[in-house]
């Protein structure tokens, strides 16, 4: 009964339809094509030097994580799509070979039931997955993202995965066949920082640092600590470095930079570090804040998100400005005033870099890396809690 | 589980009727590397600031009603809140002392020192979070005083505390007062 009269007021209303607007006075003769269903899109598999991958922490729906591919050159469409990163997962990006990979958590009714860890392999094309790895213990460290609780290392062919029950491990993923080699216990010890060939550096509770080479089957080949290096109670860095090549910048919470090359077996601090410096205006003091707080561009040039208000405790408020640092001088070049508080940042690897900037009310903003001129914004259409940005390399 | 329960009240409890912040963090650092006794979950207060679920939010105060215990537990100024990283079970169909049910209240908590305005008394405050049930999405709140990154994780609240839970999902942290400092009475 139902169908019939739907067909007859849809007949009706054609019928009207017809009559008043006969063909004749039609201004487009030809009708709309038909369009094909089904239709889904398909990314290319080098992605743009303008993309970048944005981790979507969620904070409302943790167990929905995303790494959302973002093209950050397109502020009227930027979202192209998103893979599931759950639970406080993580992403990575590949470039040598075209997949992405998160490593997540699930629980098989969604907030209960069996655990399942796990290292999920991404198609960068389709963002259908191709593959997964189980991770065992049920023992993936889960906390805010750091990008470096999840990293690559033997020139992406394994992954390094962070543990924390909170015992503290690394488990040693064979991405290229799918199999997890083995755990390193890392007692004292967190997140990952990719050094040498095959091994990786991780900082100590006691101040130091412990550089770890592994052999070709991912056990532990050999290990060197350093001496206390890292003043965690007045000089604490930051978790998450910019990389100028094989250098990694921290940034402390009170502003001093400190480079470390990664590029042999261990782990060397290069030069004596030095600090960003002041400048008027600050509320007592200007210091670094927000999450992902440093940033590099291919010219070397480091960028850093600045708080005015910068007090103990302030170190994840966000900040109002982005410093130019130059390295190589030791020497502050430029300060870039934002549109907005900014809580993360990332530089494209364009010719011409762009700084992306990740505000704490979930706006993105594009800059001008080079001359700090605000371009474009994102909105808040990417991402709910965009927390940390990864440009492709 | 139940054993792991008492055991942990039972020294966070002693721990806070025997010691400073001070001496506790020192003790913690020195002798539990790798146990369990520690915060909640991490959030940024810019986020939070802009979420939603803020602690901004506007909705009604909900107060202790004893002046002793003064401020509205839906604020993130609230005083008990001082090392608080995560959504208020205030707010979550719990309380500042209570998980919402259906949760499962972690036995693996942060414990923070923190003053009460009134009395002026140094509170230690355990922190436990309720797990189990997606996350709260209400009243977000994150004060950093004293945070330190994640090798330390004794001082930091970035890591998730839903350990030694039936499950590791986040929903809301509480603020239970398990003792005073003696040295800052």
């Amino acid at each position: 009964m139902r169908s019939t009269r739907l067909r007859l007021v849809l007949a009706a209303g054609l019928a009207s339809a017809l009559v008043a607007q006969p063909l004749c006075a039609q201004p487009y003769p030809t009708p709309l094509a038909e369009e094909p269903i089904p239709n889904v899109l398909v990314l290319p598999e080098r992605y743009p030097a303008s993309w970048m991958i944005v981790h979507d922490f969620n904070f409302n729906a943790l167990v929905d994580g995303r790494g959302v591919v973002v093209d950050t050159n397109a502020p009227t469409a930027p979202l192209k799509g998103w893979v599931q990163v759950a639970q406080f997962g993580n992403i990575l990006h590949a470039s040598t070979r075209p997949e992405l990979y998160s490593a997540e958590t699930y629980f098989s009714r969604l907030a209960r039931g069996e655990r399942t860890d796990v290292v999920t392999i991404w198609d960068k094309a389709t963002l259908k997955p191709k593959g997964e790895i189980l991770l065992p213990g049920g023992k993936r460290q889960q906390s805010v993202t750091y990008k470096n609780s999840f990293q690559f290392t033997n020139g992406e062919r394994w992954a390094l995965v962070s543990n924390f029950t909170p015992g503290q491990s690394v488990t040693v993923v064979d991405l290229e066949n799918r199999k997890v080699l083995g755990d390193i216990e890392l007692p004292g010890c967190a997140l990952i920082y990719p050094t040498g060939e095959r091994g990786f550096t991780t900082f100590c509770a006691d101040g130091t640092m412990t550089s770890l080479v592994l052999d070709a089957e991912g056990k532990l080949a050999s290990s060197v600590t350093s001496t206390p290096i890292h003043d965690i109670d007045n000089q604490p860095m930051f978790g998450m470095p910019a990389l100028v090549g094989r250098t990694a910048w921290f940034v402390t919470y009170r502003g001093q930079l400190r480079g470390f090359d990664l590029s042999g077996q261990v782990a060397k601090e290069v030069g004596s570090g030095f600090t960003l410096g002041g400048a008027d205006g600050g509320n007592p003091e200007w210091r670094p804040g927000g999450w992902q707080v440093i940033a590099s561009s291919a010219a070397g040039h480091l960028y850093v998100l600045m708080n005015p208000a910068g007090r103990e405790g302030s170190h994840k408020d966000g900040g109002t400005e982005v410093w130019v640092v130059d390295p190589a001088k030791k020497a502050r070049i430029a300060r870039i005033p934002l549109q907005g508080v900014g809580s993360s940042i990332e530089l494209t690897r364009e010719a011409r870099p762009r700084l992306v900037v990740a505000r704490v009310d979930s706006v993105i903003d594009v800059y001008d890396a080079v001359s700090g001129t605000f371009l474009h914004s994102l909105g808040n259409r990417v991402a709910f809690n965009p927390q940390t940005l990864t440009a492709v390399e | 589980m139940a054993q792991l329960d008492k055991w942990t009240e039972t020294l966070a409890r002693g721990i806070a009727r025997s010691s400073s912040r001070r001496s506790l963090l020192a003790w913690l650092g020195g002798t539990l590397t790798g146990a369990a006794v520690l915060p909640v979950l991490p959030v940024s207060r810019a986020h939070a600031a802009g979420a939603p679920g803020a602690a901004g939010e506007a909705r009604p105060p909900i107060t202790s009603g004893d002046p002793q215990d003064p401020g509205d537990r839906t604020q993130c100024d609230y005083w008990r809140y001082c090392a608080i990283d995560g959504f208020l079970c205030t707010c979550c169909g719990g309380s500042v002392n209570a998980c919402p049910p259906g949760t499962e209240m972690s036995p693996i908590t942060w414990i923070g020192t923190c003053t009460n305005p009134v009395d002026k008394r140094a509170y230690i405050i355990s922190y436990n979070d309720c797990c189990g049930v997606s996350s709260c999405g209400h009243c977000l709140c994150n004060r950093n005083e004293g945070d330190r990154p994640p090798v330390r994780p004794q001082s930091n609240n970035d890591y998730n505390w839903c350990l030694g839970t039936e499950s590791s999902v986040y929903n809301c942290s509480t603020a239970v007062i398990v003792g005073v400092a003696p040295d800052r009475r």
